[in-house]
């Protein structure tokens, strides 16, 4: 069953110098309790993707076209006041910046009291110390620390309380923006299985945001990448890694440093992304592509399918239908 | 732990260095607190080589740097450049000295004077080591942009540090430090804001630069996979301790020490099913 809904979604910010498409007519759907990743480098739109589903877009972001379908409803079309009943409650954020999402002069379990409180009003007591007692045990923070502040709590078990905070109302969905980047890799190593185990045992729709790679597929069994507010490729963790096709995701593959990969590095010689002030019209990374032709200076590219799950965003389906692997 | 091989040239040795950090004082608070961020390390620095130094936040891995190029003076121990103890310099042999030991750090976001033309930022060492004419600066930080791969270097001159993005921001950090041809550059976490593609991009600049002008670098990073693919030599601290010296190849295939294995047991991979 589909969980949500995303079609021919475009949100651009006006600025000083003009409209900013950030995100340029993306589409893609998430079946209920599945992980989906989203990996690209920083401008691509991917945090616009996630503020958008929260409804947190900034003032000067303006949605331009597409729709967002959740649970029988159109997010785009929702105001403030229908919104305040679908985040937290049914679509959930875990933050990124673990240090600064929590209230320094509160103390942690009352934070995550007053998000339920907020979404139901009628619980008693009881029923809600039971439900923070669940909570902690589910993200292993031991009961005894509950009335403790933030500054009593290292990093990694900030992170865990937003996490916490985030499942608090049971939310149908949640958005997981680059939660580990500001951690380091052994606390990010205990956070990634912690979100795993959490995800797969009370089964919520999981949209995990990254500029890693490596991190997105230790949770997500199919990924989207993108590039320049564009998904460029999209397929199963497996398809994406084992055979990618998009030669963006062949450069990201390809420099990504890990302990087995250091053999094949291959170092891309790339330029930045294009403004994205400007219409297009083209595709967005043949000025970085190796197998570029005239073509992909012209048009805009169409999607390539390569099996029922993976796709390609290219301009050339002979290239990227044949396999010209990794170099 | 470090031997010193009397054969080797060190260019920087660390002998029994502790560094023990003061916290403010809490206002009701009855005890000084005391935070032991680097508890008596040993580590010799050939000269030529990158030099990694791995561990994570809160290990002593930054302290090591900052002290290194003198930001930070050691609680005890000491700190040899070219075999001239450092914490003694003072006047135009520390002046001097600066200009032989250079840092890049972390966040080009905020290690740039957002007030500064680029051109104004690479030379200000030129100007405070008094090295050249006014004329022939300029053309040594043109030069020195080119090297570092911002080119045409006429092209970034002018610019400020917000028209350039987080990668071209931390060239321009690294051609600051490399203008006045040090030998000695620390790099503290050079790519850890940056995505994939472009930290290996500034990974290869680093070796080309360590080719030209032979200086010698550490290293500083939480990550193994890229102080593998840099480093000769890698030492990984932990809580202020170096637990584990030895080649770069040797760490990661035969780890010894417990919490060498863990680090490498952690690092984010691409074996899906993990």
């Amino acid at each position: 069953m589909t969980l949500l809904s995303v079609k021919n979604l475009s949100i651009g910010y006006k600025t000083k110098k003009g409209l900013l498409k950030a995100v340029d007519n993306i589409s893609f759907d998430l079946e209920k309790g599945l992980p989906l990743g989203f990996v690209g480098e920083s401008g691509c739109g991917k945090t616009t993707i996630g503020m958008a589903l929260m409804g947190l877009l900034p003032e000067n972001a303006v949605i331009l076209e597409g729709s967002i379908q959740f649970q029988g409803e159109d997010l785009v079309r929702l105001t403030e006041k229908q919104w305040r009943k679908v985040r937290g409650a049914k679509i959930a954020m875990i933050f990124q910046a673990a240090m600064n999402a929590l209230n320094p002069v509160h103390r942690v379990d009352e934070q995550i009291k007053e998000a339920i409180i907020t979404h139901q009003p009628d619980m008693s007591d009881a029923d809600l110390s039971d439900r923070l007692n669940a909570l902690f045990d589910l993200v292993d923070i031991p009961v005894a620390r509950m009335k403790d502040y933030p500054h009593e709590y290292s990093g990694g078990m900030k992170q865990r309380v937003i996490i916490a905070m985030a499942l608090a109302c049971d939310p149908d969905l949640i958005i997981a923006d680059e939660p580990t980047t500001a951690l380091d890799v052994i606390v990010q190593d205990q956070i990634l299985k912690e979100i795993r185990k959490v995800q797969q045992k009370i089964r919520t729709g999981l949209i995990f945001i990254s500029h890693d790679i490596a991190v997105v597929a230790s949770v997500c069994d199919r990924i989207c990448v993108m590039y320049a507010g564009q998904i460029v490729e999209t397929g199963t963790k497996k398809e994406v890694f084992t055979s990618p096709r998009h030669p963006y995701t062949l450069s990201l593959l390809g420099s990504y440093l890990s302990l087995d990969n250091l053999d094949d590095i291959v170092i891309p010689d790339m330029q930045e992304p294009p403004d994205l002030l400007s219409d297009i019209g083209s595709c967005r990374f043949a000025d970085n592509c190796r197998v570029c032709s005239e073509t992909c200076k012209k048009e805009e590219p169409g999607w390539v399918q390569i099996s029922a799950t993976h796709k390609a965003f290219c301009c050339e389906p002979q290239i990227i239908r044949g396999s010209h692997g990794k170099n | 732990m470090a031997k010193t091989d009397p054969k080797k040239n060190f260019l920087v040795e660390i002998k029994g260095v502790t560094k023990t950090y003061f916290p403010r004082k809490q206002f009701f608070a009855r005890h000084q607190n005391k935070v032991l961020a680097l508890n008596g390390i040993d580590l010799c620095i050939e000269t030529g080589e990158i030099f990694g130094l791995v561990g994570q936040s809160g290990s002593g891995k930054t302290t090591t740097g900052r002290l290194l190029v003198r930001l930070e003076h050691p609680t005890a121990g000491h700190i040899l450049f070219n075999k001239v103890p450092i914490s003694g310099l003072k006047g135009p042999e520390l002046k001097k000295f600066r200009s032989r030991a250079q840092m890049i750090f972390q966040d080009p976001y905020q290690s740039l004077n957002p007030h500064l033309s680029i051109a104004e930022t690479v030379m200000e060492p030129l100007v405070v080591q008094k090295i050249g004419t006014p004329e022939t600066r300029s053309e040594k930080v043109i030069h020195t942009l080119e090297t570092v791969g911002l080119s045409p270097g006429k092209a970034f001159y002018n610019r400020y540090p917000h028209q350039l993005s987080g990668g071209q921001r931390q060239r321009v950090a690294i051609a600051r430090a490399v203008v006045v041809e040090p030998e000695f550059i620390v790099a503290d976490e050079p790519t850890s804001m940056l995505d994939a593609t472009i930290a290996i991009q500034l990974f290869k600049l680093l070796r080309e630069i360590k080719e030209t002008f032979g200086m010698t670098f550490l290293f500083i990073t939480h990550n193994l996979a890229a102080a593998r693919y840099l480093c000769d030599r890698i030492a990984v601290i932990h809580e202020g301790h170096i637990v584990e010296i030895n080649t770069a190849e040797k760490i990661i295939r035969n780890p010894e020490h417990p919490y060498t294995k863990k680090l490498i047991k952690v690092q984010p991979g691409f074996k899906y099913g993990r």
